[in-house]
């Protein structure tokens, strides 16, 4: 457990603010679940949790669109409206090790459109699973620099309608892996990170029956790809014992083209990608008790809701 | 310190899966079909649009003593030697059967063209229909899949009775190793050549756009039978010949089958609608609101017997102010809010709607395992479509004339909490299409395959209930479907039991 790792060896005001710290992790983490459109397992961050401490936190979101991308064009569709998505989400972390970390996470979903004939769509989500490794920590001088590795997985807790323009989820199983670098300098720190979320097949509830230029055999049947994506975020702010501000920037990429959204279209072949920015403040109540609230806005994005999102909840460390 | 070993084996394998790429969609494997007999009497089969197979007469062979035959034998020898991987795959993919082949590839083409004007939000605009395929919807479809089994199925009788008239022995009979499996059917005319080429002046007319990539296809089918060692080039040629002269007549039913003034430019639904003999009428649920979809694809030419068919036109449904509409129009919105997710799958898999092969294609798609498990050759192969598909157009037909006979509204126009699992399709409800096609089907191949009857029976009735579960259809569209369709099943079956096939 030494490693060369003596600083983290920590006094109980350390501990405390590294509290803070992986409080506001948590907060990123289930920030970015609830997407309707179905996520990663989540965004990290540099914040390790520390061994054998864990935290519980629970999360509400509210996200609209009233327009969204069929490729990347700008489309609005009266016969959809706005859809409107909440999510409450619990999130559980916990530290296996000083330098290994357990988050698992479940959101619950209620996605509705205001026009047309869509039906309103409700239920658990995807449950999900990391683990994240602080690889390296340097000291350079006052400040500190550390790289990070995250692997996680992700699977639906039912099976939910995913071949629809209003659902709850992309319905794949999912592989995540990640690594970033957290960098820190007193309040201030930067953290980027890249990582490649590998989405497996869907059983749609058909044979697949459109028409694919690349399709020589349409005897296909009724699994079909979901194209894996990347994902670069970057996020800068302040964060001290008593709250912490800060701004990101999130950009998903489809690694394969896959298909836009359609007539006849499987939604869960379709490519999705989007830049969302957003913003995140915490606040510490008092002890263990935070809360934290979010906002966050998609820029452009491709075959999906361009939307805005805002969520709020409340921190415990356990 | 850390070995730097394990971070850099991490960040490796992540830049190996961003590596990866993945097609969309995934392609199954087909194994070849083993017909388990030669049907030596086809050429006796009741053909269809031919009053016999004695119309298209084909020339007698030279005989295999001749040195042109000789000839050409060798070099069908000598080129299986030397066959390219590329010929490879071509005799792999055609192997599977010409018939399903070319069923597979009119699949593709509905499901490219079958698109109805959309209509751009941002500009409000309706975009307008392709000029050489403003067809799109289920009749549409149904006819495609009708009009190519009928070309095929006429294009073998003749080319069966050829066979066993001349009698010229199959290749692998004079000692020729085919490179995959060949039916023990004398082989002067080629049934594949007969197939590719009828299936592609088919097509071609169907789908004008498409008649370069149809003629490439074609050529490979029909050169894959030479690179196979199934046929040499005067087998071929001769199969070519029968679907020339064959094509023509097909063509001359599709021009006058009424299917083109099924789109109704001159609007005669709005006087059909303001007459229609029921208390409330359809109208369009899109917004903004567009014409149905081909309204007088109800007068569209039926294969059998037209008059035993609308005879059966069924009465109008109870009328919107009765007590048993009420409790129908109740029962979809109940199904509407609390659908079970088997309720959803059992909708999302019989839709089938705009942008796909449309429902007659699932059941083309269906026949194609039941063809494989029976072990069907060529010409049973192109029987068993030739009988579902015309069924499935005409069940087609009868559900669009009734629909524009009565205008019935759709649920959702009566009750607009009720929301749809599926798409619905821009007609009025009564009678259902998916309930009076999908029994029709089941009824066909159910006389063809007895074994599966149960399992057909029951697909059909889910197919039935499927618009139900949707929230697209009362429930009395889909018995009224299911009774017609069944009726126009036995229909076909009876003309099945007439055909000369034992």
């Amino acid at each position: 457990m030494l490693k060369g790792k003596g600083y983290f060896c920590v006094t109980s005001a350390d501990f405390m603010r590294l509290l803070i710290y992986f409080t506001v992790a948590l907060l990123f983490t289930f920030a970015h679940q609830t997407h309707a459109q179905g996520l990663a397992p989540g965004i990290l961050d540099g914040f390790m949790k520390g061994q054998r401490k864990a935290s519980l936190a629970i999360m509400a979101s509210q996200e609209t669109y009233n327009t969204y991308y069929i490729n990347t064009t700008e489309t609005k569709n009266p016969n959809l409206g706005t859809v409107t998505t909440q999510a409450l989400t619990v999130v559980g972390t916990y530290g296996l090790g000083y330098d290994l970390d357990l988050i698992i996470s479940a959101p619950y979903i209620r996605t509705e459109a205001s026009a047309g004939y869509f039906p309103k769509q409700e239920g658990l989500q995807d449950v999900s699973g990391t683990l994240r490794w602080e690889a390296f920590d340097y000291k350079l001088g006052k400040t500190r620099l550390s790289w990070l590795f995250a692997a996680g997985y992700s699977m639906p807790m039912q099976e939910y309608v995913s071949d629809a323009m209003v659902r709850l989820g992309y319905g794949s199983k999912n592989l995540d892996g990640r690594t970033m670098l957290h960098y820190k300098a007193g309040p201030f720190f930067i953290t980027g990170q890249y990582g490649y979320i590998r989405r497996g097949q869907v059983t749609l509830d058909h044979v697949v029956n459109n028409y694919d230029p690349s399709q020589l055999n349409p005897n296909s049947g009724m699994k079909v790809n979901v194209p894996d994506v990347t994902e670069l975020i970057v996020r800068t702010g302040l964060v001290t014992k008593r709250a912490s501000l800060d701004v990101w920037g999130q950009q998903q990429t489809p690694r394969t083209e896959g298909t836009n959204i359609g007539p006849g279209i499987p939604f869960p072949t379709n490519g999705v990608g989007f830049t969302r920015v957003g913003t995140t403040a915490w606040l510490k109540l008092f002890g263990k008790v935070g809360i934290t609230a979010t906002a966050s806005t998609i820029l452009s994005g491709r075959n999906t809701g361009k939307s805005t999102r805002v969520n709020g909840g409340l921190v415990l460390g356990l | 310190m850390k070995t730097i070993l394990t971070p850099i084996l991490l960040s490796s394998l992540l830049i190996w899966l961003a590596g990866c790429t993945e097609p969309t969609i995934d392609e199954g494997i087909l194994p070849f079909n083993v017909p388990s007999s030669v049907d030596a009497d086809g050429g006796n089969w009741r053909t269809i649009v031919l009053k016999s197979a004695a119309d298209i007469a084909v020339p007698q062979p030279l005989p295999i003593t001749s040195d042109t035959y000789k000839t050409e034998l060798t070099a069908i020898k000598n080129g299986i030697l030397a066959s390219t991987p590329e010929q490879n795959t071509a005799v792999n993919y055609w192997a599977v059967g010409g018939v399903v082949r070319w069923n597979q590839i009119a699949r593709q083409l509905v499901a490219k063209y079958n698109v109805p004007p959309g209509y751009d939000y941002a500009t409000g605009q309706v975009s307008p229909a392709d000029a050489a395929n403003p067809y799109a919807g289920p009749p549409y479809a149904a006819r495609i899949y009708a009009l190519l089994s009928v070309a095929q199925y006429d294009a073998l009788v003749v080319a069966w009775r050829a066979k066993y008239q001349y009698n010229r022995p199959s290749l692998e009979r004079q000692g020729v190793v085919a490179r995959v499996p060949i039916l023990d059917v004398p082989s002067y005319p080629s049934e594949d050549a007969a197939i590719a080429e009828a299936s592609c002046q088919m097509l071609a007319y169907l789908f004008p756009n498409e008649v370069n990539w149809l003629k490439a296809k074609a050529t490979e089918h029909k050169k894959s039978r030479l690179w196979a060692g199934a046929s040499v080039p005067s087998d071929i040629k001769a199969g070519e010949d029968i679907a020339i002269a064959l094509a023509p007549k097909l063509v001359e039913r599709a021009r006058n089958d009424r299917f083109t003034a099924s789109t109704d430019p001159a609007n005669t639904w709005q006087a059909a609608l303001v007459k229609a003999p029921y208390n409330q009428t359809w109208k369009s649920l899109e917004i903004p609101e567009r014409p149905p979809i081909l309204p007088l694809a109800g007068n569209v030419k039926t294969w059998y017997d037209s008059a035993a068919i609308f005879r059966a036109l069924p009465t109008a449904p109870p009328a919107t102010t009765s007590a048993a509409f009420q409790k129908a129009l109740s029962e979809v919105r109940a199904l509407s809010d609390s659908r079970t997710r088997e309720q959803w799958r059992i909708a999302s898999y019989w839709e089938n709607g705009p942008n796909t092969y449309l429902l007659s294609g699932l059941w083309n798609f269906l026949a194609e395992d039941l063809i494989r498990q029976g072990g069907q050759n060529e010409l049973r192969t192109a029987r068993t479509y030739a009988l579902l598909n015309r069924a499935m157009q005409d069940a087609t037909t009868a559900t669009w004339r009734a629909q524009y006979t009565y205008f019935v509204p759709r649920p959702a126009q009566l009750d607009p909490a009720i929301k749809t699992a599926t798409t619905m399709l821009n007609t009025p409800s009564y009678v259902a299409d998916r309930a009076a096609v999908s029994t029709a089907a089941a009824t066909v191949l159910a006389y063809l395959f007895p074994d599966e009857a149960t399992r057909l029976s029951a697909q059909a009735t889910e197919a039935s209930l499927s618009g139900l579960y949707s929230g697209t259809q009362y429930r009395f569209d889909n018995e009224a479907g299911a009774t017609w369709g069944t009726l126009i099943g036995q229909l076909a079956v009876t003309g099945a039991k007439a055909d000369g096939v034992k």
